[in-house]
């Protein structure tokens, strides 16, 4: 086993190395990906639908294996590793949360991943309380899963996976469907995660919450990653044409930051700081 | 033993079925799954035929049952006519695409609802078997153990089928709404896309066939064919 | 023209109304947006702008819904097929589960309709051609990612050519480039003096496609008009929407005496 790169890569919690991803034995949707994502970093993966991005994450708990290359979790290869053994340390909330709701109160529904990693009692209760109040579902727990709308059935699916406590935390398009406050809640949701220590990891094609709520934006083309840094360097000008070749595009608070001269502003708030600092 | 008894099943197996089935190309398949599906029937009919039938000639007995000659003759017949049967209906199921058979059933006739219904029912299963593969995953990916112990399995059934069965009710709403939208509730004709291909042969060959049926229900009607002794 | 009056609508067996007092019009060639918090009614207006509530669901609706001057009360399913289509954001549910290819899942509403084969081909062409879908034409509807589905979907009921069309979230699944292409696709529909009724969070999309916004709150309408008059009433944030970057940014620029041509330039800049 070679020694870790560098000290920055050093502490990396999850790694893909040379990665490759081949499905139907012909398309290939992951091109050679060389990432290492630190521990306690809040980071953002965005690219058309087609460019690999959710591919990528879902080698990160097993659910998919490399053809090439290989994925570590906590410094460990994830070949022989179960899926559901990595679900200790990986929690990835799914965009479709009717693929796996199945009980008939919210609170049973939540309970079932810590209950998978082994929590009892009291500790199983604290979790699934902490999960429901950060979802906003905390006076819903016995409600019929079914009788919320979707937009917090999504919140639910969520919570089941805040509750299991896992160091890594993948959110597979977070804020599709939800509303002003729902966006609201999510934002602080990863605020809180971070915060906590735990990694953050979001798939999104909302480029306003991307260059808000994360530190490092990576956006993916054809199975490759083709721009990785802050917010700021990933929709500052200098960027614009490879963004473009990806039909993403920047926030408008970048364009109108470029036009005035100020530098990359790709939040509402930094062109403020830049208005500001200039006038 | 009536040579005759035997002569029209096998006549329709080796004369018709199988060079049909050699031009289809589906020969061994038919002959592999008809062997599977008249074996069940073809032991039990020879164990009951061949000691329970009336009969003169004994061959040999086993405990208080005598197998006669006559009960192996009716034993043979009627397995040739399983096998004319059987191998008939599996030619038909290996070589009809089924949603061209329904979709010409629609054009001569059938209800445009049957007609989806039908075609809907194919589509049911494969459908399904997806949906449960993406739930397995979600599951799992929340810790649901499927490779450990029995218990462990049990436990993991409800998570597993729950959502397949409750996703699928919760969504026959929307589904039947966003299919009334798209007219499919009309009462009326549609005129289909598809154009199922016929020839002046496969004509002939219906027609030879039709014909062939009404004759021999009017021959056995008639007693000049041999039945069943 | 799609006329709501007084519209109030109750689900089959339950008590409380979701929908008061509703009043709206939807006039050839408009593309009117409907924002809302959610399970504020957007999806019940939607479903009872199409007439499907209660013609299919049931539930009691009171006030009237009139489809270019005919009552939608008495017509049948199909025969309000005819007029308005629905589309819900679960690409899931849009599928006919019957179709082998992406070209046929959209030949089946025309089909249904009892048109000729020319009519119909001539259909499903033009809204795969509006959606920009050819290279999918071939494809097993079933082996398509949830944004290609949702096109399809927004496709299969283009190609009925309905006159109102009613769109419940339809860029949900959609990555930038799909609501772009959905953006212009509606936009050029509006053109041919179809009227649309899109029902979307994504304030932005909304900004550049529609003359019209409709906010709903608690089942009622509170605001009605003009695009750019709606989206600057400050009262948005309160009812839990967001307005678009443009009003956010532009308010941020006018409070510093920015000149408003820079916005208008990097909106131009955008909308490339």
């Amino acid at each position: 086993m070679t020694a870790p790169q560098g000290s920055a890569d050093g502490d990396a919690v999850l790694r893909a190395e040379g990665l490759v991803h081949v499905y139907g034995g012909e398309t290939r949707a992951l091109d050679g990906v060389d990432l290492a994502i630190r521990r306690g970093e809040r980071i953002a993966i965005v690219g058309q639908n087609g460019s690999g991005k959710s591919t990528l994450v879902r080698h990160f708990n097993g659910l998919l294996r490399p053809t090439e290359g290989r994925v570590l979790v906590e410094g460990r290869d994830t070949d022989g590793q179960r899926v559901a053994h990595l679900s200790a340390t990986v929690g990835l909330a799914f965009q479709d949360p009717d693929r796996q709701i199945f009980a008939g109160k919210v609170r049973r529904e939540v309970a079932f991943g810590p209950q998978n990693l082994g929590r009892r009692g009291a500790d199983l209760q604290a979790a699934i309380d902490e999960a429901l109040v950060a979802t906003g579902l905390d006076m819903d727990a016995q409600t019929n899963p079914y009788d919320l709308g979707f937009s917090r059935r999504k919140l639910l699916a969520l919570a089941s996976i805040l509750a299991m406590g896992t160091p890594i935390v993948i959110l597979d398009e977070p804020t599709t469907g939800q509303d002003a406050r729902g966006v609201e809640r999510i934002h602080l949701i990863v605020a809180d995660l971070s915060a906590a220590g735990r990694t953050v990891v979001a798939v999104s094609h909302d480029m306003r919450f991307v260059a808000e709520a994360f530190a490092r934006v990576i956006v993916m083309r054809d199975g490759r990653i083709v721009l990785d840094g802050t917010p700021a360097e990933v929709f500052a000008e200098s960027a614009w044409p490879t963004l473009a070749s990806t039909f993403l595009e920047p926030p408008l608070a970048a364009r109108v930051g470029a036009r005035l001269g100020l530098g990359s502003t790709p939040t509402d708030a930094a062109l403020e700081a830049a208005l500001a600092g200039a006038g | 033993m009536l040579i005759g008894g035997y002569l029209g099943p096998l006549a329709i197996v080796l004369l018709g079925v199988v060079p049909a089935a050699a031009i289809a190309g589906v020969a061994p398949r038919l002959l592999r799954i008809s062997l599977l599906l008249t074996l069940p029937i073809a032991i039990s009919v020879v164990l009951v035929s061949v000691f329970t039938r009336a009969g003169s000639h004994v061959l040999f007995n086993i405990g208080p049952f005598d197998a006669t000659a006559e009960g192996v003759d009716f034993a043979g017949q009627t397995l040739v006519r399983l096998l004319a049967i059987s191998t008939s209906i599996g030619l038909f199921g290996l070589t009809t695409e089924p949603r061209s058979f329904v979709l010409d059933l629609e054009r001569r006739g059938l209800s445009p609802r049957f007609a989806f219904v039908a075609l809907a029912t194919l589509e049911a299963v494969p459908a399904m078997v997806e949906r449960a593969g993406v739930i397995s995953s979600a599951q799992r990916a929340r810790g649901l153990d499927t490779e450990g112990s029995v218990r462990a399995r049990l436990r993991g059934v409800l998570p597993l089928v729950g959502p397949v069965i409750l996703s699928s009710l919760t969504e026959v709403e929307e589904r039947s709404l966003a299919l009334e939208v798209r007219a499919f509730g009309r009462p009326g004709r549609r005129h289909l896309l598809w154009q199922i291909p016929d020839s002046g042969v496969q004509l002939a060959v219906r027609a030879a066939l039709l014909l062939a049926l009404l004759g021999s229900i009017v021959a056995r009607i008639t007693g000049s064919f041999p039945s069943l002794p | 023209m799609l006329e709501l009056r007084s519209v109030s609508y109750r689900y089959a067996g339950y008590a409380t109304e979701v929908l008061h007092e509703v009043d709206l019009r939807l006039s050839d060639g408009e593309i009117v947006g409907l924002v809302g918090p959610n399970e504020a009614g957007k999806s019940t207006l939607c479903l009872v702008a199409s007439g499907l509530a209660p013609a299919s669901i049931g539930g009691s609706l009171s006030g009237t819904l009139t489809l270019d001057g005919t009552p939608a009360a008495g017509l049948a399913t199909h025969q309000l097929a005819e007029r308005v289509v629905v589309g819900f954001q679960n690409p899931n549910t849009q599928r006919s589960g019957i179709a082998a290819t992406v070209f046929e899942e959209i030949a089946l509403g025309p089909m249904n309709l009892g048109l000729a084969v020319e009519d119909t081909v001539a259909r499903t062409r033009e809204a795969i051609a509006r959606l920009k879908l050819d290279h999918l034409v071939l494809r097993d509807p079933t082996r398509l990612s949830g944004g290609q589905a949702q096109l399809v979907g927004i496709a299969s009921l283009l190609a009925m050519r309905p006159r109102h069309v009613i769109l419940d979230e339809p860029t949900a699944q959609l990555d930038p480039a799909g609501t772009r292409l959905v953006g212009e696709a509606l936009r050029s529909l509006a053109g041919t003096g179809t009227s649309l009724l899109i029902a979307e969070h994504k304030t932005d999309l909304l900004d550049g496609l529609c003359t019209r916004i409709v906010v709903i709150d608690g089942g009622r309408i509170v605001l009605d008009g003009p695009t750019s008059e709606v989206f600057d009433d400050r009262r948005l944030a309160g009812l839990g929407i967001e307005p678009p970057a443009r009003v956010r940014l532009g308010r941020l620029l006018g409070s510093r005496g920015v000149d408003p041509a820079v916005m208008a330039g990097a909106l131009t800049d955008s909308a490339r």
